[in-house]
């Protein structure tokens, strides 16, 4: 994804508490991109938790999950929302991940799995 | 004292002299297994685990007009595996959700009844929210359910009679495994060996759901076998049972497939860790264990040994021997003398095997590869044959004991895996490696008919995105199978050669079974995508396949 991408998607994230769960979240956190970290800790924890249903760096023919590849970018406060109250038969995290893990996690999917 | 014995001795007695009622399925008539062509008792279709039915109405020339009968809807759309079983005229199915009691002739509903579990359970549950099926006995249906109870049902009205908890989901187990009945006892395992938990096997009293005993797999502290694992690694080291184990009742013997150790990483593990990757032969009134053996000793690639353990009289180096037979995970195709678990044959069926140079004959154990030996020193990424799907993964196998030959859906898929070390957390999962598929060129599997003896295929059927339905064999000289996306198949058990198919709609990762009702062959699978594969490989391909989750019943045209 290119740099000018990252800034749309950070930009639409904009207002959807985006700083809210960024563990020691500065002010800068709002204007910019996840910082590169982010998502590499993300996908660790994507491996662990959510990789057995959504497929290995999120590749998956979407017939039995969902296809997170294929997740509106612009839409963080659905993902923050489906992740931890579950959705359907998504089970919730709420209990299980912190709000700062869940906040990785969207870092990863935002790289559409290439991080 | 002895007025109590005198009551319990005359209720025994009054039992034994009791007709046999419509829905007493006796410990007789679950022996019968496959012998008895009207009903389908056994997970397995018999206790050997043989899949193999004397049917002859349907054979390599009449295949040709099989043709649906009805198809049942499972309201479900999660992976269909569970193996349907048949009594008077009635199916018994279930899903992670339901389980259900069906009209053989037409297909309408009997009873159904809804199974609930907290939402959150399929957190811990790694590979299809998926149940295996049932098992009958004196009236009653045992089933497990994905949030670790054994249920009862009546079998006329499908209402709970009773319902045990097993143990605590939270902690990572869970159940899919469909229950045996042996001497009497309900016998279950449990899943979760990628969660961190200690697999073991239970039994149960089928009149009450009483906990008779439980085997760990295991060994803990003060168990022989406990030297196998470094400090306390034991209390979280995998050895899930989550497939039905072969009964020999005269022997008296349970055979149970054990899974991989937990994490995969087996260096923070050092030594065989007893009894993971192994079959243990079972005394099934107490659970103790007569034998057992190990085929991958700290096993670093979930090379789960739980797949059936096919039982058969089978000449070995032309002489007859009561044999064990399986498919391992690990590319190797075992033979076993099931009377004290002694190794006697142990040759590759998988087409690719890099992890291991051969299994050697005296001691049993495997010879590490290079690959293997330098991934134990160092813990650097390595690419190894096969993946850890296996060779074969758990669709079960059949053994035609007509043509001899083991009809497998095998695997032909690498990895590169690199161990990581991986911190316990409850609920969460424990891999303890990354892995990335490595893709053959062309067919990713094969359904193979495989000399048990050698190993070797007498013939082969390729298929680009492998197959993960059980095979069923039958005196018609068929086999039948399907693929993940969606044909049910029909292949000449000689020859290889595909004699039939139909479209089921979804993609095929269930048991076919056939039975006979009034003069009728009849053959049965459940469809509906979402396995192991379909959610883990990423294969693209299947985007195009539906989920949906139904019951498929054929016969011959008149
Ligand atoms: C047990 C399997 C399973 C696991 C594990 C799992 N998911 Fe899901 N997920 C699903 C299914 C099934 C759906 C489709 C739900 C539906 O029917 O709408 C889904 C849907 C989603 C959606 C789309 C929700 C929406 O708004 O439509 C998101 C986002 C998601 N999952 C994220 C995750 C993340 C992040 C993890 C790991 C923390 C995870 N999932 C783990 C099964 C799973």
């Amino acid at each position: 994804m290119s740099s000018a991408q990252w800034c749309v998607v950070a930009l639409l994230g904009l207002g959807v508490g985006w700083m809210v769960g960024v563990a020691g979240g500065t002010a800068t956190a709002a204007e910019e991109a996840p910082p590169a970290e982010m998502a590499v800790e993300g996908r660790r924890l994507y491996a662990r938790h959510c990789s057995h249903c959504h497929g290995i760096r999120m590749v998956n023919p979407g017939n039995s999950s969902f296809d997170l590849r294929r997740f509106p970018q612009d839409d963080k406060a659905r993902f923050l929302t489906s992740v931890t109250k579950g959705k359907n038969t998504m089970p919730a995290w709420g209990d299980m991940l912190q709000a700062e893990e869940i906040e990785r996690i969207w870092a990863y999917v935002l790289t559409g799995g290439k991080s | 004292m002895k007025g109590i014995l005198g009551a319990a001795a005359l209720a025994a007695m009054l039992t034994a002299l009791a007709p046999a009622a419509g829905l007493a399925q006796s410990a007789a008539e679950l022996q019968r297994g496959a012998a008895d062509t009207k009903n389908v008792l056994n997970y397995g279709m018999s206790y050997d685990l043989q899949r193999y039915s004397p049917l002859a109405q349907i054979d390599k020339q009449s295949v040709k007009r099989l043709v649906p009968v009805w198809n049942y809807s499972y309201d479900d759309n999660r992976a269909q595996e569970s193996q349907p079983l048949v009594y008077d005229g009635v199916l018994y199915v279930t899903t992670h959700s339901a389980t259900m009691a069906v009209d053989a002739k037409t297909g309408r509903q009997i009873w159904k009844s809804k199974i609930e579990y907290p939402p959150e359970t399929p957190r811990i549950v790694c590979c299809g929210i998926i149940n295996r099926g049932a098992a009958l006995y004196d009236g009653k249906l045992f089933r497990t359910t994905l949030d670790a109870n054994v249920v009862a049902l009546d079998m006329k009205t499908g209402k709970e009679l009773w319902r045990s908890n097993v143990i605590d989901w939270k902690a990572g187990y869970s159940q899919t495994v469909a229950p045996l009945v042996a001497d009497g006892v309900v016998i279950t395992g449990i899943s979760g060996a990628e969660y961190g938990i200690r697999g073991f096997i239970d039994g149960w009293d089928p009149a009450t759901g009483k906990h008779l005993w439980r085997t760990y797999t295991t060994a803990g502290e003060g168990e022989p076998g406990a030297e196998t694992w470094p400090g306390d690694t034991w209390k979280r080291g995998g050895g899930s049972t989550w497939i039905t184990g072969s009964y020999d009742p005269a022997l008296n013997t349970v055979y149970w497939g054990t899974g991989n150790a937990g994490s995969w990483n087996s260096n923070t593990r050092k030594g065989d860790n007893l009894y993971t990757c192994s079959v243990v032969a079972l005394d099934p009134k107490t659970g103790k264990i007569k034998w057992h053996y190990q085929f991958s000793p700290n096993d670093f690639f979930d090379y789960d040994s739980v797949a059936e353990m096919v039982l058969a009289d089978i000449p070995v180096n032309g002489k007859p021997v009561k044999a064990l037979m399986n498919a391992n995970r690990n590319g190797f195709f075992y033979v076993l003398d099931r009377t004290d678990g002694k190794l006697l044959a142990a040759n590759q069926y998988g087409k690719k095997v890099t992890w291991a140079d051969g299994i050697d004959a005296k001691t049993g154990r495997p010879i590490d590869s290079e690959v293997t030996q330098n991934l134990r020193a160092t813990e650097k990424t390595v690419e190894v044959w096969p993946s850890t799907l296996g060779s074969k993964n758990w669709s079960p196998t059949s053994f035609s004991p007509k043509t001899g030959l083991v009809y497998a859906n095998t695997l032909d898929i690498g990895m590169k895996y690199t161990p990581t070390r991986e911190e316990y957390r409850a609920g969460a999962t424990y891999w303890g490696a990354d892995i990335e598929w490595v893709w053959p060129q062309g067919p990713r599997g094969y359904l193979k008919a495989i000399d048990p003896a050698t190993g070797k295929s007498k013939w082969e059927a390729p298929s680009d995105i492998p197959r993960f339905a059980g095979t069923l064999s039958t005196a018609g000289g068929v086999v039948f199978t399907g693929k993940l996306t969606g044909e049910f198949e029909a292949f000449d058990a000689e020859t290889g050669e595909k004699l039939w198919q139909f479209q089921t709609g979804s993609g095929i990762e269930g048991q076919p079974v056939t039975w006979e009702q009034d003069g009728t062959q009849y053959v049965a699978v459940s469809v509906g995508i979402g396995g192991v594969y379909a959610i883990f490989s990423g294969d693209e391909r299947l985007a195009s396949v539906p989920a949906g989750g139904s019951l498929w019943v054929f016969a011959l045209q008149r």
